[in-house]
């Protein structure tokens, strides 16, 4: 664990190789990637099989001196970092892998690599971070990463705005953060994490700081994990290469502000109104992204909308004091997230479409991506014995238990719909016949199908960690020698297991009676007002760009005119006005010298007068 | 000499130099306004004399002033005139009043 | 080792160069750009050598030098410090980094020379003595030698832009005279009134007559008249800075000086106000500068968001970085406006950052010119096709100024803010409006430049050419550098710090 600071260089090493050499290796740099990637990911594991048997373990040396305060920077290897570790490094090697076949004949494949590398890199980095500062510091390269891969395709306008979008509003989250950060800094005297931990529990920071500060980390949260109202950026963000959207949109970046809450989880327990403000905005993100999710046709999309709702889910969980099940969940839906979106990646890569309403039937022909699919599709519904189902459990238990009644039944809601959009996305892309002309479509290369086996494997396997039945390993050992993160395992009432077992698979069945057996109009929402209204998003997009970009762009031209007409006006009556005392003065230039003189002599004689009526006193 | 007071002198030097004054300042001539102003300068000397004579601190300074001034009038004088016989040259006239080149 | 020489050769080497360049034909372009190029060279190794001699451990004062040079009235038979000006060149730590800086940012400036296409003789002539009197304005230590120094940069550049600018050159110009010409008469007015009622220019020994009216030999100064000093030497340094709304000059400057100029211009000549303000401003009168705060850090924070939001709707490039570099130096003043270890350590950071940053945002906007001959957002559109690596570069400068960590801006902006919130955190708040801002207004116009559909056929035209890597490289890795390991100018800087601290009381 000593060395563990030495597994984020691995991709930093990739990054910086590509970027200077990557041309000569063309496509064979996916290789130095992978390559650099797996050691990182081989050294992930010791470190968290190390972890299951040692302490924490931490270090750190000084970054910048201010004044007499010491801000540091360093590592540390904690239950959460040495999982989070594993999982990042996992899917990045995975993505790695899966790129090589996806982006094959990509013309900027070494760049490709290099930004993978790039992203990989910071994300380690910041799952290491001991301390707020360097987790800000990691924060916004990550941002970075998500911003370049995002706008890979930049010479598309769409690609362009997406990047630009997802840059921005992170960036306002991040502010946020900046703020909250700093403002603790100097209730605390220090950006550890250890040290503000100490100090909240001591109580030495008052009750509204701690109040104000957690709320605006949240938000830093809130704008990297796509939260309501921060959200419209990561749908946007599907414009990037597919692989991306599984590494960065899916499994890691995003669940950065899962991550960061959990991380903080001692700061924010230690206020009411932070905890019930990020499980109420965890709920609403989960309903509304899902109710939004129903009716989208674009592929990407609809997983895109899945995962914001995911993410609310998260959130929920945490705001509800549920430690356990969020970070449960962020572990088993990075892995059939990322399933989900390499298969998805399998289907476009095969036919070369992203609508759904164009698809159909590709069961037969994907021999190997459909049943993969149907995986992942199965667990994140949570259909009882994958991974979802034990995920998702934990969480409605910690929403019951937290005693948000509303709560609780705003996650049932969004589980149904949940269910509901992710059959019908099966439904329509795998079952019934092609509704457009496809040719040649072929299943993927085996470089790309690999990785999603292994990610269907663990999408199965890794709810079994963290089980009512099966004993509560995950939890237990996550919450070891910190009473301040809550209990291993919260007991909840039997019946939460069925509603939720009940609820998905009803939204499985009435998606099959509505799109697999199509007995049931597809036009189920009738109105087409909610419909429509839902398809646009509940024009979230519209309502920023006509208000708050508006306003933006109206005061920057207010501002213009100011500067242009008042400012630059001022000073030009400051020219003019010396410009006409120049042209008086001018007038009495007649050329006559002895006109000079006689005025400089009155002048001397006036002068002298003075001087004599004063007594040589001016 | 002694029964001369310094007033005297000072006078006289008044007079000059309001006479030449008058003249630099009136004339039309080029020619008198030169004249007028080496009277300027000798109503000067006078004054320069007559404290180096009367003065609180009596020495020779001041009449050596006086010297080195009558030679700088001379020379003075004589870059005048060239510059007024150049201006004669260019506008066959030695009135001043025609002389504003300056105007503006 | 008597190493006093040094600073006086440092200073004055360029001079040589210019002299070099006196020989050679005007028609030798060639000749004329290595001589120019090479002229810079010395003092760039020079300074360099001092950094190292500070890294060693070794004393700054090792190269300070005095040599007795005016005396006026008839006190030197009493003291012959007394109402004398003499030739003294000193260095400490943050004198040194902007020496430093400056003479990297020369050397530069003078490798971007290669795009300047007429004179070339003249040109670099000119860009030599204002290599000169940038550097003489940092090593100075005493008041009169500092405004000669700065008075030497004010000719060159007027000049340079005159001459060399583009359309509205001769506009520019005259704007640039007139505003500093202004300036320097209001500091020239500070300089003579320390002078005359304390009989000393130099810096130090002011600091602590002015502070100490036990030492002062003629009628005391009182605090209205500090008050009074203090306001104009803001006002003359704040059109250097500038300070909105002293600004419209300097958006002149930006758009029709050469590119290569701008970079000294941006990078240094700026920062001169920056400098002046903590040198002086804080150095010379500690007690009235602390309850300046509050009106530095509206002033600053004013700066910002004008300056951003400015930026926001501009349509020419060189608008927008002229803009950018209005938003920038608010944050200088947000830092000093904090009036803490944080905030001051922050608004130097900031100088030395934006300094590298700018060059290198100018530096590529006359890699774009030269091969697309427009500055324009839209005509501009896509060009990362064409030049994907120069676009990139572009991308890592625009990220480095809108404060991405890892770069300088990040260290400076983040420590200015933590110095303010420390001490304001509403004025603060709004300042952070600044951090989302310039993110907005940057990625608009890069991404303008680099991403999206090319509106035109950008046939033909080459990435970064071997010269032009020297420069971004250069940069890069010093924006790289200080955002990685921030001690490299932090250890510099302490001795510095500690003496204002001490001097604002706590």
């Amino acid at each position: 664990m000593e060395n563990a600071w030495i597994i984020p260089l691995f991709p930093l090493l990739s990054f910086l190789f590509l970027l200077l050499f990557g041309k000569r290796f063309k496509e064979s740099s996916a290789y130095v990637g992978m390559l650099l990637t797996f050691a990182s990911l081989v050294y992930s594991l010791l470190v968290l099989f190390e972890r299951f048997s040692s302490p924490t373990y931490k270090q750190e040396g000084v970054w910048l001196t201010i004044g007499d305060v010491q801000l540091t920077a360093g590592f540390e290897v904690n239950q959460l970092n040495a999982l989070m570790l594993v999982i990042v490094s996992l899917v990045s090697f995975l993505v790695h892998t899966y790129s090589k076949g996806y982006m094959h004949g990509e013309e900027r494949f070494p760049v490709f690599y290099a930004y993978l590398g790039l992203f990989t890199f910071a994300m380690l980095g910041l799952v290491l971070s001991p301390n707020l500062l360097q987790t800000y510091f990691f924060w916004e390269l990550v941002g970075v990463g998500s911003f370049l891969l995002i706008g890979f395709y930049f010479y598309k306008d769409e690609a362009k705005a997406a990047a630009k979008k997802a840059f921005i509003m992170t960036r306002i989250g991040d502010v946020g953060l900046l703020i909250g950060m700093i403002l603790l800094f100097w209730q605390v005297g220090s950006f550890e994490y250890d040290a503000i931990f100490a100090a909240v529990a001591a109580g030495e920071v008052a009750q509204g700081m701690i109040t104000l500060t957690a709320i605006l980390i949240f938000i830093g949260a809130v704008g990297k994990s796509g939260q309501f109202p921060l959200h419209t950026w990561l749908p946007d963000a599907m414009e990037g290469p597919t692989p991306v959207s599984a590494l960065i949109h899916a499994a890691t970046m995003v669940a950065a502000g899962v991550y960061l809450v959990a991380a903080l989880f001692p700061l924010f327990t230690a206020s009411d109104v932070a905890l019930t403000t990020i499980a109420v905005i965890g709920a609403i993100t989960a309903i509304f992204a899902a109710s939004i999710g129903l009716v989208q046709t674009d592929i990407k999309r609809v997983l895109a909308y899945s995962t914001v709702s995911q993410l609310g889910y998260m959130m929920l969980a945490l705001g509800s004091a549920g430690y356990v099940a969020g970070v449960f969940h962020l572990m088993t839906h990075a892995f059939f997230k990322a399933l989900l979106f390499l298969a998805a990646g399998s289907v476009i890569h095969a036919v070369h479409t992203q609508n759904i309403e164009e698809m159909g039937g590709l069961w037969k022909k994907l021999r190997v991506t459909g049943p993969l699919f149907l995986i992942g599709t199965l667990a994140i519904s949570g259909v009882p014995l994958f991974s979802g189902f034990f995920s998702k459990d934990e969480i409605l238990i910690a929403a019951w238990e937290g005693g948000h009644p509303i709560l609780f039944l705003l996650a049932v809601i969004a589980a149904f719909f949940t269910a509901f959009y992710m059959f019908r996305l099966f439904f329509m892309v795998f079952t019934g016949k092609s509704r457009s002309e496809m040719k040649n479509v072929h299943e993927s290369p085996s470089l790309m199908t690999l990785p999603m086996i292994v990610l269907a494997v663990l999408a199965v396997v890794s709810g079994y960690v963290n089980t009512p039945w099966f004993g509560t390993f995950l939890g237990d050992w996550l919450v070891e020698g910190n009473e301040a993160l809550g209990h291993g395992h919260v007991e909840g009432p039997a019946w939460i297991m069925i509603v939720a077992t009940v609820v998905s698979l009803a939204g499985i069945y009435l998606s099959w009676l509505i799109y697999g057996k199509k007995s049931l109009s597809r036009n189920w929402l009738g109105a087409q007002t909610l419909y429509k209204v839902l398809y646009n998003k509940y024009y979230i997009d519209e309502f920023y760009s006509m208000t708050i970009v508006k306003v933006t762009k109206g005061f920057s031209h207010f501002l213009r005119y100011i500067d242009t007409y008042l400012v630059e006006g001022i000073v030009l009556g400051v020219t003019a006005f010396v410009q006409t005392l120049g042209r008086l003065g001018a007038k009495l230039q007649t050329g006559q010298v002895q006109t000079y003189s006689a005025v400089a002599f009155i002048g001397l004689a006036i002068l002298m007068v003075i001087f004599a009526l004063t007594g040589g006193y001016l | 000499m002694s029964g001369v007071p310094a007033s005297a002198f000072l006078s006289l030097a008044l007079i000059l130099f309001c006479i030449g004054l008058y003249g630099a300042l009136t004339k039309r001539n080029t020619v008198i306004v030169l004249v007028s102003i080496e009277l300027m300068l000798n109503a000067v000397n006078i004054n320069l004399v007559t404290f180096s004579k009367y003065g609180m601190m009596p020495n020779i300074t001041g009449q050596v002033f006086a010297l080195f001034a009558m030679s700088v009038a001379a020379a003075e004088a004589a870059v005048g005139l060239a510059i007024l016989f150049a201006l004669y040259r260019n506008k066959k006239s030695v009135n001043i009043d025609e002389m504003d080149a300056m105007k503006n | 080792m008597d190493l006093s020489y040094v600073l006086t050769l440092l200073v004055f080497f360029p001079v040589l160069g210019m002299v070099v360049l006196a020989f050679i034909p005007n028609t030798q372009e060639k000749t004329i750009k290595l001589v120019g190029f090479l002229a810079t060279l010395p003092t760039l190794l020079l300074s360099l050598a001092v950094y190292f001699h500070y890294l060693a451990g070794k004393s700054l004062e090792d190269f300070s030098v005095m040599k007795h040079w005016i005396q006026f009235g008839g006190f030197g038979e009493m003291d012959k410090n007394f109402f004398a000006v003499h030739y003294e060149l000193g260095l400490d730590g943050f004198s040194m980094i902007m020496v430093l800086l400056t003479s990297i940012i020369a050397t530069l400036a003078a490798v971007a020379s290669i795009h300047i296409k007429k004179e070339w003789k003249g040109y670099f002539m000119l860009f030599l003595l204002l290599e000169v009197g940038m550097l003489g304005v940092f090593a100075a230590e005493n008041l009169i030698l500092f405004f000669i120094f700065f008075e030497i940069t004010l000719i060159p550049m007027f000049f340079l832009i005159g001459k060399w600018g583009y359309f509205e050159k001769e506009r520019a110009a005259y704007s640039f005279l007139i505003y500093n010409g202004l300036g320097s008469a209001v500091l020239l007015i500070v300089i003579m009134v320390l002078f005359a009622r304390t009989g000393t220019s130099n810096i130090d020994v002011l600091a602590q007559i002015v502070n100490n009216p036990d030492q002062q030999m003629m009628a005391p100064i009182s605090d209205t008249m500090k008050f009074g000093l203090l306001f104009a030497l803001l006002v003359a340094f704040g059109v250097k800075l500038p300070i909105f709304p002293l600004h419209t000059w300097m958006l002149r400057v930006h758009v029709q000086a050469p590119p290569s100029i701008v970079m000294l211009h941006s990078g240094i000549l700026l920062k001169i106000g920056a400098f002046g303000l903590i040198r002086f401003g804080m150095g010379i009168f500690p007690e009235q500068f602390k309850t300046l705060g509050l009106l530095l850090a509206i002033l600053g924070v004013i700066n910002l968001l004008y300056g951003a939001f400015l930026a926001f709707v501009q349509k020419d490039f060189k608008m927008v970085l002229a803009y950018s570099s209005i938003s920038h130096m608010g944050i200088v003043l947000i830092g000093l406006g904090a009036m803490n270890e944080a905030g001051i350590q922050g608004a130097i950071f900031q100088v030395v950052s934006h300094g590298l940053i700018s060059a290198l945002l100018f530096f590529l906007v006359s890699v774009f010119y030269e091969r697309t001959d427009t500055t324009l957002l839209e005509n501009l559109g896509g060009i990362a096709k064409g030049m994907p690596i120069a676009a990139g570069f572009l991308l890592a400068g625009a990220m480095a100024s809108l404060g991405l960590p890892g770069m300088s801006g990040f260290v400076s902006e983040f420590m200015a803010f933590l110095g303010l919130f420390e001490e304001m955190p509403w004025v603060a708040a709004v300042g952070a409006i600044g951090i989302i801002m310039t993110a907005v207004y940057l990625l608009r116009a890069v991404l303008g430049i680099t991403f999206g559909k090319s509106h035109r056929e950008f046939t033909g035209i080459t990435d970064l050419r071997k010269v032009e890597w020297v420069p971004v490289i250069t940069l890069m890795a010093l924006i790289v550098l200080i955002g990685v390991y921030p001690s490299v100018l932090s250890e510099p800087l302490k001795t510095t710090l500690d003496a204002i601290m001490l001097g604002l009381g706590g």
